[in-house]
């Protein structure tokens, strides 16, 4: 198993990461982080957010230059149409692929540097662009065909991007498959996922442990959030109920209800409490954070089909309860009890105090010239006393 | 970070034994932080708390148990005010830690709750019409004021956007997509004038020692409403749009120059981004109308933009 960048540079690099921010929260001091950062040294150009996206955008455009003239140069001396113009994008998009590696990677020694993504992003849509067109816009093929690339592009260049394709082609590809085969197939698809899943979410969480997965940890983990998420969205009574009706045009009579709807139901609620229960026992930070999201999201389901019609009485009544039951627990937290604490001992590395005043900005009130503050529906999720400004 | 390659550091003497036992704990997860959590469900109560109370105001305008209700809210931001200045240190010109991890929220909390009090008076007084523009004012003022006193970047910029709604101008990349830049005419100008003036005052301000962690939250707002103040000028103003762009150039030569000064490549994103779409349409006007000749422009300036900054790399990554 190896990805295409140079793993002791990229254990430098990790560890730096750490290091600067044990240093940012005074746990090590300045000359310590000098020491370590001389002795872990990491030739790789992968510079701030900020100039990734600057950089991301500019390759992306210039590289749309490119595709613009060849495009020109080849119209201009044939006039063939169709398969050569497939197979000619599929031989770029591999080109454009021994670019990446042959000269960014392997030359100037970028490490996810925003060209980097913009050439692979760029390679990947000419590839599998090209393979979608020869195969006719088959879409068993097509969906394997993505499958294949973005795994591949996630295993070796470690995108997270990357990553989300290959989950959603898995997905895609299952729920595609079934759905065409029609009759019982179709009703069993929300068990078919929640029994392939699950056995995947462990296996990805026993490789994650694994010292030699360092490297590929961000994609694993999110590819365990997105595990967690498919197996709730699969039990999810609004889910399979929305689904049904919308896809597999089911019908359903006043009084009636979706084949099994005691199950979905029981699995609407249980789920959450099963994710919040053992990120808490297991202090397990994705379990804890994709239970707080499909909590919220079964709360919904709930008031979507028993709704009282005052959703203003629900927001208010809602957020209320948050606000209570949250400082009561930041109180409760005031000393350390059972290993958990409120205090902010290592923060993402992306949380940042100016970006959670920006959003404050732009979710909540003082925006229009209204002067009741009634709007603020956009619900951004991060905020707080912010910590780093390392913007 | 896996707990091996923290003993490896220890190994290697790059950790004191007392700073490996406290990363050990963290690492370990024998301590185990919930902060961000929590406080992104404080956020998220704010939020919808604010909202509902917002409509419940607005829907039940004159029912009896309506004044009931804004009695027990006003109480609701006496108490957050009150909780606010007990637990808050005096106040200081640099920057302070809030006194417990809820403070911010509270604050937060009683701000929107005393905008929502305002304008139900407002409205209930059928002050409503012809003062509409005061109302935002003062929320501006208020929210301003608690800023400054609770040391609040939250409650800031929602002051900056409420005054800068106070002049029209909606400061919201949302609204920019839906509508056109600004909603009305001229409003460009206004935006240039406000960029440029509360820019100034933060600078002044900056320059006393007042509060100077807030000077990033203001540059931020005053680069963006000017830079689409100007960007919005070039394009409504077909033939005669020389000026704008000349303020445009200059606006993106002082956000660069804040940028540099707040170490911050936010500002720089922003002054590549409106100088580029700036300068394209500014040559559209020159350059052949030809798809060949617009691919390689595109390939050569942006190109030339990606080799000059992996070219002094050692600058970009300096500050990072």
């Amino acid at each position: 198993m190896k990805s295409a960048y140079n793993e002791t540079w990229l254990y430098n690099l990790l560890l730096l990461k750490d290091a600067k921010q044990w240093q940012r929260h005074k746990l090590i001091s300045e000359e310590q982080l000098a020491s370590i950062s001389a002795a872990h040294s990491s030739p790789f150009f992968h510079p701030n957010v900020i100039i990734r996206i600057l950089l991301f955008l500019a390759s992306l455009i210039a590289l749309s230059g490119v595709t613009g003239l060849l495009t020109i140069f080849v119209l201009s001396i044939s006039d063939e149409t169709g398969q050569v113009i497939s197979v000619m994008s599929i031989l770029y998009g591999i080109a454009a692929f021994i670019f990446l590696e042959a000269i960014f990677i392997r030359g100037a020694k970028h490490y996810k540097s925003g060209v980097t993504e913009a050439l692979l992003y760029h390679a990947m849509a000419f590839v599998l662009g090209g393979m979608a067109s020869i195969t006719d816009y088959n879409v068993h093929i097509t969906t394997i065909g993505c499958l294949i690339v973005f795994s591949l592009s996630a295993w070796r260049y470690l995108d997270l991007i990357s990553t989300l394709g290959a989950v959603g082609s898995l997905v895609f590809l299952l729920f595609y498959e079934l759905y065409t085969m029609g009759g019982i197939m179709q009703q069993i698809i929300p068990i078919v996922f929640i029994v392939l899943f699950t056995p995947l979410y462990f296996v990805i969480k026993k490789q994650k442990e694994k010292p030699e997965a360092e490297v590929w940890l961000d994609c694993l983990i999110l590819m365990e959030a997105l595990m967690l998420l498919i197996i709730y969205a699969a039990g999810n009574y609004l889910v399979v109920r929305e689904l049904s009706v919308n896809l597999m045009d089911m019908q359903i009579e006043t009084g009636q209800d979706i084949p099994f709807a005691l199950l979905f139901y029981f699995l609407t609620i249980a789920i959450p409490i099963l994710y919040i229960y053992f990120g808490l026992k297991n202090k397990d930070v994705v379990l804890i954070r994709v239970s707080l999201f499909v909590l919220a999201f079964s709360v919904f389901t709930f008031k979507y089909y028993f709704s009282l019609g005052h959703p203003e009485i629900t927001l208010t009544l809602a957020g209320a309860f948050l606000l209570v039951v949250t400082i009561l627990l930041l109180r409760y937290l005031k000393t350390p009890k059972h290993g958990f604490t409120r205090e902010n001992i290592l923060s993402d590395k992306w949380r940042n105090a100016n970006l959670e005043a920006f959003v404050v900005s732009q979710t909540l009130g003082g925006n229009h010239p209204t002067a009741t503050s009634t709007d603020g529906g956009a619900g951004g999720s991060s905020a707080g006393g912010g910590s780093t400004d390392s913007f | 970070m896996r707990l091996e390659k923290l003993k490896k550091l220890r190994e290697k003497n790059f950790l004191t034994e007392e700073q490996y036992a406290n990363l050990e704990v963290i690492i370990s997860r024998k301590l185990f932080s919930v902060s961000y959590e929590l406080t992104s469900l404080l956020y998220l109560g704010v939020l919808l708390f604010t909202t509902g109370v917002g409509i419940l105001i607005y829907k039940n305008i004159g029912d009896l148990g309506h004044l009931l209700s804004i009695a027990a809210l006003s109480a609701l931001t006496l108490g957050c005010f009150i909780y606010a200045f007990k637990k808050s240190t005096p106040y200081s010109s640099t920057k302070v830690s809030a006194p417990t991890p809820y403070f911010d929220y509270i604050v937060l909390l009683g701000c929107l709750l005393f905008i929502s009090v305002l304008g139900y008076l407002q409205f209930q007084f059928s002050l409503l019409d012809e003062r509409l523009g005061q109302t935002t004012l003062v929320a501006a003022v208020i929210f301003f004021l608690a800023a400054y006193r609770f040391d609040h970047l939250g409650v800031l910029s929602l002051a900056i956007t409420a005054f800068a709604s106070f002049w029209g101008l909606s400061v919201s990349p949302q609204q920019w997509y839906h509508n056109d830049f600004f909603s009305s005419a001229n409003l460009h100008i206004t935006a240039l004038f406000f960029g440029t003036g509360l820019a100034g005052i933060a600078l002044v301000l900056h320059q006393r020692g007042i509060k100077q962690h807030f000077t990033f939250t203001y540059i931020n707002f005053c680069s963006l409403i000017f830079l689409v103040g100007a960007l919005t000028g070039i394009f409504i103003n077909e033939s005669s749009y020389g000026l704008y762009l000349i303020l445009l150039y200059m606006g993106c030569a002082l956000t660069v120059y804040a940028g540099y000064w707040q170490k911050s490549f936010l500002f720089l994103l922003y002054a590549v981004v409106f100088g580029y779409i700036a300068t394209t349409y500014f040559l559209s006007d020159f350059l052949v109308n030809e798809a060949g000749i617009w691919f390689l422009y595109m390939l050569l300036s942006c190109g030339g933009f990606v080799a000059f900054v992996i070219n002094y790399r050692s600058y970009f990554k300096r500050q990072s």
